[in-house]
């Protein structure tokens, strides 16, 4: 990573680190909008879930904001998990929780949420879980994408999932 | 001076309302103790915007209910739900519980309130308390209603996140810039059609109170 990447992940690992102060675990719920302003530049097509999934995950390489990202949706419907990998923001996340804070905001994840609901018409998205593996340079984020208002409150143990 | 605790410790959070309607006077005793409340400078940065019409009530409780629901929806999912009630022994009674709470119902209770007042803050004039002075305008909104016989509800689900933030701004018409206002919560107000158990489970003080150094329990003597 060179010192110019270094500098931008300390100015969000700062920003989310103040964020995290004043707001607690609402954090992420108030960062939802970060990084969503690249995708929606891109001109995103698709006309399901996967196809924008896959349009998002190409612009993302294309620019090189991450190296590759695999996903699953299960969980009757309601669980999107995405694997990032490669991203230059991992040492963000990694300073987050030296500092004593979970992890709470992947900007490719806004990015892909962000499209479920711009291009589909979602109901709503939340990111629920952001695992961060650090010697795998890896992230795995859990979110629930709700395509429509009746898709509240379909639960089912994402643990075995 | 009369001792107020009374009024501060059978207060609760009323989430079912009798369908009557509540005066015009006791709406402007509740908003003037609104107006009373502790401001920094004495900006007085909240504005209030009070909603009877069904319509939008109804559209502030649907985005009540997806906003809550989302969240809660993916927690049960996580187990953490689960966790947070496992306090309640009856598994029924739990399960009914937790899907009021998952289906985001715990937050939809706009439609059926009488009132709904808006607490929204200007940021566009120098304050630099806004979100402290809006909760504190908000307690005495609470207590006031609690002292007049109305219950009422702190509700902070459908303004929660930044997308829900800003269409709950555009069912009132509030100009949506992040700069202009921030929407902090409303406050449902009606007659209370519920009596709730009362006192819910508190900490004790000896757990929540240190004595001239954080982390000293041990309250000093005196005299």
């Amino acid at each position: 990573m060179d010192e110019r990447d270094r500098h931008y992940n300390h100015l969000l690992f700062r920003m989310e680190q103040l964020l995290y102060h004043e707001l607690s675990d609402c954090a992420s719920w108030k960062t939802e909008l970060i990084g969503t302003d690249f995708i929606q530049t891109q001109d995103i097509q698709g006309s399901s879930e996967t196809e924008i999934i896959d349009a998002c995950i190409a612009r993302l390489k294309a620019a090189g904001l991450v190296r590759d990202i695999g996903y699953r949706i299960s969980g009757k419907g309601i669980l999107l998990t995405l694997k990032v990998a490669g991203c230059p923001h991992l040492l963000k996340e990694k300073l987050l929780r030296e500092s004593g804070i979970k992890p709470y905001n992947c900007l490719a994840a806004n990015m892909i949420l962000d499209q479920l609901i711009e291009k589909l018409g979602y109901a709503t998205t939340y990111l629920a879980d952001l695992a961060v593996d650090e010697d795998k340079g890896e992230c795995v984020i859990r979110a629930a994408i709700y395509a429509t208002p009746e898709k509240i409150g379909e639960v089912s143990d994402w643990s075995k999932e | 001076m009369p001792d107020i605790l009374d009024v501060i410790v059978s207060r609760k959070s009323i989430r079912r309302y009798k369908p009557d309607p509540v005066p015009d006077a006791l709406v402007d005793k509740v908003l003037e103790a609104a107006r009373w409340a502790p401001t920094g400078e004495n900006y007085q940065p909240w504005r209030f915007i009070v909603v009877r019409d069904q319509e939008t009530r109804d559209r502030i409780a649907d985005l009540a209910r997806l906003g809550s629901g989302s969240r809660m929806t993916a927690w049960y999912c996580l187990g953490h739900m689960q966790e947070r009630f496992a306090g309640i022994d009856d598994p029924v009674k739990r399960e009914k519980v937790l899907r009021f709470m998952y289906s985001g119902e715990v937050s939809a209770f706009a439609k059926d309130a009488p009132v709904v007042i808006a607490v929204i803050g200007t940021l566009m004039e120098g304050s630099v308390d806004v979100p402290y002075d809006l909760s504190a305008a908000i307690e005495n909104i609470c207590l006031e209603a609690h002292s007049l016989g109305l219950g009422a509800c702190w509700v902070h689900g459908p303004v929660a996140s930044t997308r829900d933030a800003k269409k709950f701004k555009e069912i009132l018409g509030i100009p949506t810039g992040l700069g202009q206002y921030k929407v902090i919560a409303y406050v449902s107000i009606g007659w209370p059609a519920e009596q709730r158990k009362h006192p819910r489970p508190k900490k004790p003080l000896e757990e929540l109170v240190y004595w001239e150094r954080f982390g000293n329990k041990e309250r000093p003597r005196r005299g």
